[in-house]
């Protein structure tokens, strides 16, 4: 096994947990950006920013019931609504259970509904869960470098295999169009602070990391301690000679870029809502009646003109035409910019004139 | 509603109709069936399933067996035998048009019949639960609540805010996000109250042949509950909160209605006469008084706290 014996002791372990980190920390911006948009919305789509805030809600009120449950603290009072959400629990526990059930109220939120993405995929991707060690990695693999690659293998094994999927995804199959539902619907909830009745500034990113900051300094041991279990379980690893060390914080890894996947379509969605707002009167049901119908003429038109690609091809048009609907209905703005051509030919020619005299 | 439907002194507050997505239950019977026809034709045409689809009728049936199958849960769940009967409608009526035109040749003629007649079917749903959701009229005025309602038979409710009890109010996960909710009046007489119950039943036999004891056993349970039709009931209205505080206003006399202020007015007029009468007392009693000199009071009787207050 090369590597010095302070890499592999000291630094291997931390390369998958600092890796994983990183993927959370794109995550948390991703949200950010979900939450800039949506409150860009919120006056005219009151009701899409309250159901978005509603699966928020749940999933944070879900994780906070589940946090009591693991605990022992039981629930004596749970209430979900648009708004709020309350979980109470029938006693009251301190210390590292307190601490566990906090660790569920903060991160559980960032994970759950990417997890529950992640079981459906396991029935419908062929490919992407593959764990195996690449072998010019073998001799390298208990390593920082060596389990930062791995990690990073698993991810870039994984992403491929979900991005391939997603972008041949046949709509006319009722197992993928659902899950495709479900990728919005999570997506538009996979945030752990929500936009609440009246515009609260502090909610952002910052809080976020306040919060789980101000559960680290709370108890700093149980951090230290976390570390250690990481550690204990890596040496087993490297003892055992497994690699499932690298694979769990992969799964980590796995959640946050199906979390990114999930917050994108939500961009896009909510950027479509932007776009249709500009356009006027009755003629915004268009675009939404240009989605399905091209999506159908396409795959119609590919039964005759058979290709391997039919499916992403067909997605492709039905996107491009929705943009190109989207264009040609928005109000033409181009009339300031010929406005303004005009006035400086104009200011052009009479100055020459006055040159001329 | 026309002002000569308004009573002396009546102003119309509000006219009201239930919110597009208040009938979401019987909406979701047509999704249903969207959906279920459009898997049908998938799993016929496409899906793995495909090579057990050989006869068109094992698509038949298989469509016609778990519509029938989730209209009797519906109904059980619902308590509503029509929505079964509506769905065995569908697939009766599918199957007789299939027959009637002689389009069961294949299973892909089949596949897209099941698919273009659940849809026709779904739309032809949503069209009548919206032409039900706008025959509903809610109309409320500062004296009274009306209820109008009915596609063909008109049904009218009026409710005095003197007679309203107590109001029950719901407001949905639908509801919570696009604000409307359901506001359910109930009279003093109990209009607006209705009842779930629940019974259960054993029985026993011993013996055979010859000797037989048959029992049977059972008991109910009847749980009151604020439940009314949707023509009597304030059903889906947006804006929910404001429209619930108005009437709880109208409810709590805020605005206090005309036949209250007669009547206030009245018990005024009555307390001023009363008044009167004991100042005229008075001032008899001051004249004898003068009239005796030192003798006794006669109208000793006279109280202050006869007069009433002026309340």
């Amino acid at each position: 096994m090369d590597g010095s014996i302070i890499d592999i002791m000291l630094f291997a372990p931390l390369a998958t947990i600092l890796g994983a980190l990183l993927f959370w920390f794109i995550q948390l911006l991703f949200i950010q950006g979900q939450k800039y948009l949506l409150d860009k919305i919120r006056k005219k789509h009151e009701p899409f920013c309250r159901f978005t805030n509603y699966l928020g809600i749940l999933f944070q009120t879900i994780c906070q019931a589940l946090g009591y449950t693991v605990t022992k603290s039981g629930i004596s009072e749970i209430n979900v609504n648009v708004n709020y959400g309350k979980v109470a629990p029938k006693k009251q526990k301190k210390g590292i259970f307190e601490w566990i059930s906090n660790v569920f109220l903060f991160i559980g939120p960032f994970f759950l509904s990417a997890f529950l993405l992640l079981i459906c995929l396991f029935f419908i991707l062929k490919n992407g869960f593959d764990t195996t060690i690449p072998a010019h990695l073998l001799e390298l693999k208990y390593t920082f470098g060596g389990q930062l690659i791995i990690f990073g293998a698993h991810l870039y094994e994984f992403t491929a295999s979900f991005l391939n999927f997603l972008v041949n995804i046949d709509l006319f199959h009722p197992v993928h169009l659902g899950f495709l539902f479900l990728l919005i619907f999570l997506g538009l909830g996979i945030r752990p602070s929500y936009l609440g009745e009246k515009k609260i500034d502090k909610i952002d990113i910052l809080y976020e990391l306040k919060n789980i900051w101000q559960l680290i300094i709370y108890k700093p041991a149980y951090i230290v301690s976390l570390f250690l279990v990481s550690y204990s379980f890596f040496y087993l690893s490297l003892l055992l000679d497994k690699g499932f060390y690298a694979t769990l914080f992969s799964v980590f890894g796995w959640l946050s870029i199906i979390s990114i996947v999930a917050l994108f379509l939500s961009y896009l969605i909510i950027l479509f809502i932007i776009a249709i707002d500009k356009i006027e009167g009755r003629k915004k049901i268009i675009p939404y009646i240009t989605i399905p119908i091209s999506y159908i003429l396409a795959r119609v038109l590919f039964i005759y003109l058979p290709t391997d690609m039919d499916k992403s091809m067909s997605l492709m048009i039905m996107m491009l035409l929705t943009i190109l609907v989207i264009y040609l209905l928005m109000k033409p703005k181009g009339d300031k910019f010929k406005t303004k051509k005009k006035i400086k030919r104009l200011k052009d020619k009479s100055e020459g004139e006055e040159q001329n005299e | 509603m026309s002002d000569e439907e308004l009573l002396k002194n009546e102003k119309l507050e509000k006219m009201l109709s239930p919110h597009p997505l208040s009938f979401m239950r019987y909406q979701s019977l047509c999704i249903f069936l969207l959906i279920w026809g459009f898997l049908v034709w998938w799993m016929v045409n496409f899906s793995d399933f495909k090579n057990y689809f050989v006869n068109p009728w094992i698509a038949i049936l298989v469509w016609g067996i778990v519509l029938l199958i989730f209209g009797i849960i519906v109904a059980l769940i619902t308590i509503r035998w029509s929505i079964f009967f509506m769905y065995a409608g569908v697939f009766f009526g599918g199957v007789g048009l299939m027959l009637w035109q002689n389009w069961i040749t294949s299973i892909a003629s089949v596949g897209v019949f099941i698919l273009v007649y659940t849809a026709g079917m779904a739309i032809v749903g949503f069209l009548l639960v919206e032409w039900y959701r706008r025959s509903h009229k809610y109309i409320i005025s500062n004296q009274r609540i009306i209820f109008k309602g009915g596609i063909i038979t008109k049904e009218e409710r009026t409710l005095r805010y003197d007679k309203i009890s107590d109001i029950n109010a719901k407001q949905g996960l639908l509801g919570q996000i696009f604000g409307f909710g359901t506001i359910i009046p109930i009279s003093q007489s109990g209009f607006g109250l209705g009842s779930d119950n629940t019974f259960a039943a054993g029985g026993l036999q011993i013996g055979e042949k010859k000797a037989k004891i048959m029992g049977v056993f059972g008991g109910g349970k009847e749980v009151q509950t604020p439940r009314a039709r949707s023509y009597y009931e304030l059903h889906g209205v947006y804006p929910y909160k404001e429209i619930k505080k108005m009437v709880e206003e109208f409810i709590q006399g805020k605005d206090v209605i005309p036949y209250h202020q007669k009547n206030v007015e009245y018990q005024k007029e009555q307390t001023a006469f009363q008044k009167e009468q004991v100042d005229i007392q008075k001032q008899m009693r001051d004249l004898l008084k003068m009239q005796s000199g030192p003798k006794k009071n006669v109208d000793e009787n006279i109280d202050e706290d006869d007069i009433p207050d002026d309340k």
